[in-house]
């Protein structure tokens, strides 16, 4: 056992370099060990979920905490692209709730969260019993927009696959790019902003030519997209035509790039100016809104998104109730599980603070998300973020991309990186290592 | 449990308080509560692992090492003084010196 308050002999000596007198509140102790007793429910187990409980626990160990995920093993979206491209194993990311529930003794459950009454301050559960909360946190993810876009409802799925939740859709997807010919055209549809994972598609593309390129050289990679631009852009068109040559082509939206017709059964696409498109495998990265949980707690405005208290993350709309994750509005920082988890520390310490009647800490949060355009071969966009003027904002001159002019040896450091950033977010997340 | 951990933290922070008189003497052009000072690490455990103990060959970990060296590096990389960096740099510049300081000094104080 490694607690916070463990390590609170050690803690005194940082106080004492730091400031201690800011540090301890009125009662002389610091403002984690006053929480009074309550009860947190989260709903959903992804990396805002999980992170939540943990450091809900953490920062009060008084806390009764339950997470509410159904599956018991989560699969993420990140890395799941280098599933596709044959670089790893899917059970590679695979994780569970074992170190949440033996370690941190939150109250794990397996099953769904049907319904949430916020005037009650319940949770119903799949068997139709309820939860009653004194701060509830949703992490709820996303849900596809089916009725968004012509012919592409959950039936067409079956056959275009989107991807874009990992599971079963990775690995149909995967299937059908292995009984492709060799010659054939990868199709991938990219929506408009916003959306889970901004770099998402063009990774996804990279991953899926560098898998032709080995197996199948003839095929080609057509990507045709909502926007004009798109996240690490340079990057990413520098590196297809270094790796890819002309496997990839990329058609922006002003180039009738906006996909407006899906014919599922003959993997057909339409873009905006009627142009058809046929492909020998059709993955449409579909409109998507926040978790159709937050619907039913009342957290969404119009635009199917979920808006937030910059500084603590509950919703501007029902109070006691805090989301995180790529349901939320929180725009400059993206919707990556990067900033779900950075989201969720910054929740849970608002949780506990409010709990406790205390003032919380500033908030803060980073972001970094690698991209893999080949084996040995990364790129990243980074960002720290703060609340500036009410609002989320990033900090002048932090973040940025990689260098556009980076020599091979620094684009192999950051493929290493991406590694060792996904399996420390996944230790940090679930507590879970590499096999 | 937590009662007796809180009294101990009492009689922890009374002693401290009494040491704080004599180790603040470096004045801080900002005081960062140790609250503060755990949220902004926050961000770095998703790289380094929680509490920065995760580490291996390519990112390294970084809990236990002496405050005065994460002090030094996260400084250098503020300034774009260390050779090589990919990420570090970026990420370090979003930070003030009395932050990195801080976060140097969270980072030091984690034991096992």
């Amino acid at each position: 056992m490694k607690h916070f308050i463990t390590n609170r002999r050690e803690t005194l000596k940082l106080l004492g370099a730091t400031g201690a007198v800011a540090a301890l509140g009125s009662w002389g102790v610091p403002a984690w060990s006053n929480g009074g007793p309550g009860h947190v429910v989260v709903v959903g187990g992804g990396f805002g979920g999980a992170t939540a409980a943990k450091y809900l626990k953490r920062y009060n160990p008084a806390l009764q905490v339950t997470l509410v995920e159904p599956v018991e093993r989560f699969y993420t979206c990140p890395f799941t692209n280098l599933y596709l491209g044959g670089l790893r194993e899917f059970e590679s990311v695979g994780h569970d709730y074992r170190e949440l529930k033996d370690r941190y003794g939150v109250n794990v459950l397996h099953t769904t969260a049907q319904d949430i009454d916020a005037a009650a301050h319940t949770v119903t559960l799949g068997d139709g019993s309820t939860l009653r909360y004194d701060r509830l946190v949703l992490s709820p993810g996303i849900e596809i927009r089916w009725d968004a876009l012509e012919g592409y409802g959950e039936d067409a799925a079956e056959k275009a696959p989107h991807a874009w939740k990992a599971g079963e859709q990775t690995l149909l997807l995967k299937r059908q790019l292995e009984a492709m010919d060799d010659g054939g055209v990868f199709i991938l549809s990219a929506p408009a902003n916003p959306f889970r994972c901004p770099p998402g598609p063009y990774e996804r593309v990279s991953m899926v030519a560098h898998y032709l390129k080995t197996h199948k050289p003839r095929s080609k990679v057509l990507l045709l997209d909502s926007k004009d631009g798109f996240s690490k852009q340079g990057l990413f068109m520098d590196g297809w035509a270094e790796v890819y040559g002309d496997m990839i082509e990329w058609v922006s939206l002003s180039d009738d790039g906006r996909v407006v017709r899906v014919d599922a059964d003959r993997l057909e696409v339409e873009t905006e100016f009627g142009e058809r498109h046929q492909a020998g495998v059709l993955n449409v990265v579909p409109p998507q809104k926040a978790g159709w949980i937050a619907d039913r707690a009342g957290v969404t405005d119009e635009s199917g998104w979920v808006p937030i208290k910059p500084a603590t993350f509950e919703s501007t709309q029902v109070s006691d109730i805090y989301v995180v994750g790529d349901a939320t509005v929180a725009a400059p920082m993206p919707k990556s599980g990067f900033v779900a988890n950075a989201q969720a520390k910054v929740a849970a310490m608002a949780i506990v603070s409010s709990l406790a009647e205390r003032e919380m800490p500033p908030a803060s949060w980073a972001n970094t998300c690698y991209s893999i355009i080949a084996p040995g071969y990364g790129i990243s966009v980074a960002g720290v973020y703060s609340v500036q003027d009410g609002a989320i904002a990033e900090v002048e001159g932090s973040g940025g991309i990689s260098p556009r002019d980076a020599d091979p040896d620094f684009r192999r450091r950051e493929a290493e990186h991406a590694v060792g950033w996904y399996n420390a977010i996944c230790q940090d997340t679930w507590g879970t290592r590499p096999a | 449990m937590i009662k007796s951990v809180q009294n101990n933290a009492r009689a922890l922070v009374v002693g401290a308080l009494m040491l704080a008189g004599t180790v603040l003497s470096s004045a801080q052009a900002e005081e960062i509560s140790y609250n503060h000072a755990s949220m902004l690490a926050g961000s770095c455990f998703n790289c380094h692992g929680t509490d920065g103990r995760y580490g291996e060959d390519s990112i390294p970990s970084i809990a236990g090492q002496p405050a005065g060296v994460l002090l030094a590096q996260l400084i250098a990389f503020k300034r774009d003084e260390t050779p090589n960096t990919t990420v570090m740099n970026r990420i370090a510049k979003g930070y003030t010196e009395a932050e990195l300081e801080a976060l140097a000094n969270y980072f030091a104080s984690i034991r096992d």
